[in-house]
This record gives structure tokens, sequence and C-alpha cells, in this order.
């Protein structure tokens, strides 16, 4: 029994002491780039607004071939109708990456010799159109099997919603009536068939798009109910050998999503890299981004960016406004009144929570590396997260103090540092990276004179 | 003596599997969170069974010594298990996890023996009771050296305990069925045994459905169980689209050992009869 009045204690302090640990982050210097999804080439983004089973799913196009070749064949949970449909604006996209990308911020350090010695660090501003209907009956193509569930036109969009009994017949109905199915759909179509599932088809309606003035397609948005939180990209791969990039937007009312059929792992964030990254942050980003993938060997999700959608920290553009929330498919606004502000019932310290929670999820996939179809859950995880990367501009002005030149001497190692963090992170070669900053041993080392008076604390 | 228990083998790769976890797969785990599960298992099982001895003094002649000996390994198997598995935004919520997970074990007890496995019913208890509990099932990877890693492990500690059945039966069950299921849809292999290989699916199935103080004592019973429990987790995921189906099946099928212990009479488990043996 000795032994146990020990523990007793001891269990007591150790509970006290994590009881007051702090958990939260502090973000912040001045905004200054954003690694946006302009960078790639073939990105493909999504935005996912679910709170509970009810689902509003946007899909930007990047299509860049002739508008009249573009098709769409999407796997969806249940019948979608001419209600469930409509296009979003053009930029509602753009302003949820801008809002979320990636960023680079900077700092200044302050004149050492100044009073005002200790580094201090300024936070950055806290801030917080239907078609005509074509009123077509549902009819069945018996002999393919195919049943067209629902025919519509939203937009500059032709749609149909099919429902078909096997895939042959399917893949067949849809070369029959101008949807050019690549080799090997039908194998990929039959899964989705046996699970239920139905297929939302849309083509471009020329006339349509050329009256409606737009110069590229507008995103889609799709709303349904369905306990599947997923997203099918094993059609987009059936006759692609290269990897495709994925940007999903997920906006919750609970917290963080995460994948869970595969590992979701967050960016490298947080770091000091060189100065002169100012000027190639985008060629920046894409390296570490390629580094990290192929160092988690290519089949993780990566987290991009999770935060409450009320503000930003630093803010690489304005937080969504109301309309644009809703615009992006948030639904639930209205339920909470104006405050959008709710106490979480039940067991744990109440808080107040903004009640629209962004994950940016970036997803590089191959055939042989993702086979299964995204699964996605929602989790309470209200930790917050962005790529952040630091610059720290040195002082530059006349250091005649002690602390000055403690503060020179000190510059060299800490350009080391960023020079070898970048190289790590890039994959780049340091000797290139040393170069470009002028990292040279004689400008920060102090004559014999300063050394002498250092020691006496001049 | 350290390792004289095979409950000690148990905690070193639970253990080891946290510290891999930390290290390697750089997950929301939080430090904080494992201590405080370890801190609250423990002292609910001292206060518990402080009470239940005093209790047993009260009202039995004969004083029980075994009793009074302060039984540290299950608590601290059962708060590494919630630690691997679940998730939580509050220190609350894990308190609430571990507390109703060890109090589990005193409460429900039928003929002096505790039928829903104290971390499951943990797991379930913060998932019902709290809005700010979840489970990563994607966050263990599919790496083949993990699966080893478990495999190999695992099997030890079953082959010492007597209970690879079990996980045998389960881990048979739930493939054949997801195997029946791939051909039928017709996707690829490579989707089947994607599905197959995540981390927590076996982490679950060797060391959560063979804790042999909570499953039927009869080897027939528990192959009964396992395949009960396979079937409710294939439906649960394949139909309902829970990702925390394994869990909830354990929960809903616990109780079902009362009966098949009743059904099928076999000695009771204890862990010093190997031991004695």
């Amino acid at each position: 029994m000795k032994k146990l009045r020990l523990f007793i204690p001891l269990l007591i302090v150790l509970f006290t002491v994590l009881s007051f640990a702090p958990t939260a982050l502090a973000f912040c210097g001045f905004y200054v780039a954003k690694a946006d999804t302009k960078l790639y080439n073939k990105a493909s983004q999504v935005i996912i607004a679910r709170d509970e089973n009810k689902t509003v799913l946007t899909m930007a196009n990047d299509f860049q071939g002739e508008v009249k070749d573009f098709a769409m064949v999407v796997p969806v949970p249940t019948v979608i109708s001419e209600e469930d449909v409509r296009v979003a604006k053009p930029n509602i996209v753009e302003r949820l990456d801008a809002f979320s990308a990636p960023r680079l911020v900077e700092y200044f350090d302050e004149d050492p010799c100044s009073p005002m010695e200790k580094l201090r660090s300024i936070p950055a501003p806290m801030a917080a159109t239907r078609g005509t209907m074509e009123n077509e009956s549902s009819f069945a193509d018996r002999s393919l099997g195919v049943t067209v569930e629902a025919k519509f036109n939203v937009g500059e969009y032709d749609i149909l919603v099919l429902s078909a009994k096997e895939s042959n017949g399917l893949e067949t109905w849809l070369n029959r009536n101008g949807y050019k199915m690549p080799r090997g759909a039908n194998q990929l179509l039959k899964p989705y068939i046996r699970s239920s599932m139905k297929f939302f088809v849309a083509k471009v309606n020329l006339d349509k798009f050329e009256k409606s003035g737009y110069q590229f397609l507008r995103p889609l948005q799709i709303s349904y109910e369905s306990p599947k939180f997923m997203l099918p990209i094993r059609l987009g791969m059936i006759n692609s050998t290269s990897e495709q990039d994925l940007i999903v937007y997920i906006l919750s009312p609970q917290g963080q999503a995460e994948v869970t059929n595969y590992r979701t792992v967050k960016v490298p964030s947080n770091v000091n890299i060189p100065v002169f990254v100012k000027n190639e942050f985008g060629d920046f980003y894409k390296s570490m981004f390629q580094n990290s993938y192929t160092k988690e060997d290519k089949k993780v999700a990566f987290l991009e960016y999770a935060w409450d959608m009320g503000s930003c920290d630093p803010c690489s553009a304005q937080p969504l406004n109301s309309e644009e929330l809703k615009e992006a498919g948030v639904f639930w606004l209205d339920n909470f009144g104006d405050g959008n502000n709710r106490i979480r019932p039940g067991f744990g310290r109440p808080f107040i929570a903004n009640n629209v929670y962004i994950t940016r999820l970036h997803v590089r996939y191959t055939r042989n590396k993702f086979p299964e179809d995204l699964m996605f859950q929602t989790t309470s995880n209200r930790e917050s997260f962005q790529g952040r990367y630091v610059l720290q501009h040195p002082f530059t002005g006349e250091l005649e103090c002690s602390a000055g030149r403690k503060y020179r001497q000190s510059l060299f190692q800490r350009f080391e540092k960023e020079a070898q963090t970048l190289a790590q992170l890039t994959n780049w070669n340091i000797q290139n990276i040393r170069q470009k900053m002028e990292i040279t041993t004689e400008q920060f080392q102090s004559s014999w004179w300063e050394s002498f008076l250092m020691l006496f604390g001049f | 003596m350290m390792f004289k228990d095979i409950r000690d083998y148990q905690i070193v790769f639970l253990s080891l599997f946290l510290i891999l976890g930390i290290g390697t797969r750089d997950w929301t785990l939080r430090p904080e969170l494992i201590l405080i599960a370890i801190a609250t298992s423990l002292t609910t099982q001292l206060i518990l069974s402080l009470v239940i001895s005093h209790w047993s003094l009260v009202t039995s002649t004969e004083i029980n010594h075994k009793q009074t000996i302060f039984n540290f390994r299950s608590p601290l198997i059962t708060a590494l298990g919630l630690s691997l598995l679940l998730r939580a935004d509050h220190w609350t919520t894990m308190v609430l996890a571990a507390t109703t997970a060890i109090g589990s074990k005193f409460i429900f007890q039928s003929d002096n023996k505790h039928f829903f496995n104290p971390a499951n019913f943990g797991i379930i208890s913060a998932l019902a009771l709290t809005p700010d509990a979840w489970v990563s099932p994607g966050q263990w990877g599919e790496e083949w050296w993990y699966c080893l890693l478990f495999v190999g492990t695992g099997g030890m500690i079953l082959k010492k305990v007597g209970r690879w059945d079990t996980t045998a039966a389960f881990l048979g069950t739930y493939s054949l069925l997801e195997a029946v299921r791939n051909i039928w849809l017709g996707w690829t292999w490579d989707v089947y045994f994607h599905r197959l290989m995540s981390g927590s699916l076996l982490l679950f199935a060797l060391f959560m459905v063979t804790d042999p103080r909570s499953i039927p004592n009869a080897t027939f019973g528990r192959i009964i169980w396992a395949v009960c429990i396979a079937f409710t987790t294939f439906i649960l995921r394949n139909y309902f689209y829970l990702s925390t189906a394994v869990f909830w099946a354990l929960f809903a099928l616990a109780p079902l050992t009362i009966l098949i212990d009743s059904l099928w009479f076999y000695p009771r488990f204890a862990w010093m009869q190997i031991e004695n043996s």
C-alpha cells in the first residue's frame, strides 16, 4: 500500500498539469502570396457542403477542349431531379481556392539596437438561372436496360439522369446518344450500377452556351440526400496514365473532414524559408508538394487547410460572406439565426462555434495507388491548420551595439538553416539555394575588435 | 515479475504501436490525451476495486486476498486501446471514455465475467454521448509492414492466450463476405485488398475481438460469436456506410456472450490458468 499512496498524488499532479496545457496555435505575419490551383494544369475542383445526410456537390470543370466535345458522367447515390440541379457562379470556386490556398507570409526583424529588442510580431488584421423545362417523363429503353430517370436542361447544360441494369447496355446507350465513352468504361460502370447508383450525365447545349455569353463552362451544382459520403474517382482514371490533381473543399457545420480509406496527411507547414522564395512561391509549392507526395509513397490525401470560415489569419482572401457561402452550397446557414453561432450540446466544455468549417484536401492520384473511390467523414476536430511558409527579413540598418553584433552573427546560422529547410522540403540543390541567397561567411563574421568588445558586453 | 503475465506483452505491443503511430504516421494523436486516458483508467480501476473489496469485506466474513491486489494491467491495456483508436477534441471526452470503459467491467457482469470489451465500450460511449469524439479508420494506412507487425505480434499473443480461433473466424468470415461482394460488384481485386488492408481492422481483429475476459468461453461458441460480429460489421459498413462499423458490431453483440456461455458450458478463462498449467 505504500507504493499506492505515492501513486495517487502523482496522478493528481499529472492531471492538473494536463488540464491546463495550452493547445491553441498562433498564426500571424503579413500575407504576401498564395499557391492557388492555377499552378496545376489538370486540377479538378469539387466543393462538398454536407450536414448529416444532405450533400450539395459543386463540380468545377477544368475542361480545356472544344465546348461541343464536353460530356460528363458522374455516378450519384440517388436520382437527381431538376430542382436539385443549378449552375453556380463561375467565381465561387476561385473564391474558396483563394481563401484556403497555401500562403506565404513575411516578418521583418526589428532593429536589435533599439530599446524594443525583442522581436515583435504584428498580427495581420483578423477578419473574421435556370433554363427552360422540358417536361418529358421518364421512359425506358428496355432492350438496353437503361432508364432515363430525368431529362432537363439547366443553364447551358443538357442534363440526363440515368439508371441502368447492366453496364454493357449503359455503355451502348451512351455511345448511341453521342457520349464518347472510352474503352473499358463498362468494366468500371458495373460496380456503380450494382450498388444501385444513378448516373448524372451532362452535355453542353451549344445554342444556349453561345447565348449565355460565358466563355468558360460554369460549375454544376447538385444536391441529394444519402448516407454515402464519397467521391467517385475511378471513372476519371479510365484512360489516364498520368497523375491527376483533385482539390476537394469540404464545408461542414462540425469540424475537419478526412478520408476514411486512405491516410490524410498535413502538408509541411509553418517553416522559415529563404527570402528569395518570394519571387518563386508557386515553383516552391509545386516542388514541395511533389516531394511530400513521393515521400508518402503517393497514396495519401494531403490536408492543405482546415479553418473556421468566420475568420482567417493571415487572410489570403477575405472570408466568404453568407451570400457566397450559400452559393458554395452551404444550406444550413439559416438554421441558426443571424449570429451563425451556436453552443454545442452535450458533454464537454460548451463553446461558441461558427457553423461553417472548411477543409481543403489535395489528392494527387493514379490508378495503381488509389484503387478505391474516396470515402470521407467529418470529425469534430476543430484544430486550425494552414499551409503557411514564413519569410523572415533581416534588419538591414546599422548595427552599432553589442546586441546588434550578436544579431549579425546569428544571421548566418539562421540563413543556413533556412537553406537546409528549403532543400529538404523541395529536393532542390542546396548549393544553388545558397548561391541564390548569397550566403557568404565573411558577411557575417565580426572583426577581431568587435569580438573583443563583445567579450566585455559592449 | 515482468512478462510472466501475457498481458505484459500486450502492453508492450500496444505501446509500441502508439510510439510508431506518433513517430511515423503524423496523426492527430495528442500525447496529453494518452496520459489522460491512462491516468483516468487507472484511477477508476483503483477506486472501483477499493469500493468492491470494501463491500465484500462488509458482506462476507471471508477475506479474499486476491481482490485487494490492484490490477493495473487491464486498465492500462484499455487506456492504450482507447488512445490508439479514439480521437477527441476535448480532454473531458477521453475522461468519459476511460471512466465508462473501466466502469463497464464492474457494472455489466454476469457470473463474475464482464461481457463488454472495456475499450470498445469506452469508444461507443464517447461516440454516442459526446459531440466531439471520432475514430479515424484511414490513419493506419495499408503498408504491408504494418500488417506484418500486427499479424506477427498479435499472433504471438493469441497463441499464448489460445484465442486465435476468434480472430480467424472474424477475419475469415469478413474477408469472404467482402470477396463475394467484390465479385458481385465487379471491382478489380486491388479494391478488395485495399479494403481489407486497413490497419485499424487488423488492430481490432487481433487485439479487441480476442479479449478472453469478455468473449465466450467455449471454442465453438467463440466461432459463432465472431462470425456474427463479422456479418454485422459487413452489413453496417456496406449498407449503412458506417466507418466505425466494427465497434458498433462488437458492442451490439457483446451481450450474446452470456447466452453462448449458458448454451456451451466451458470453464471460465483466468489469466493465471496458463501459468498454473
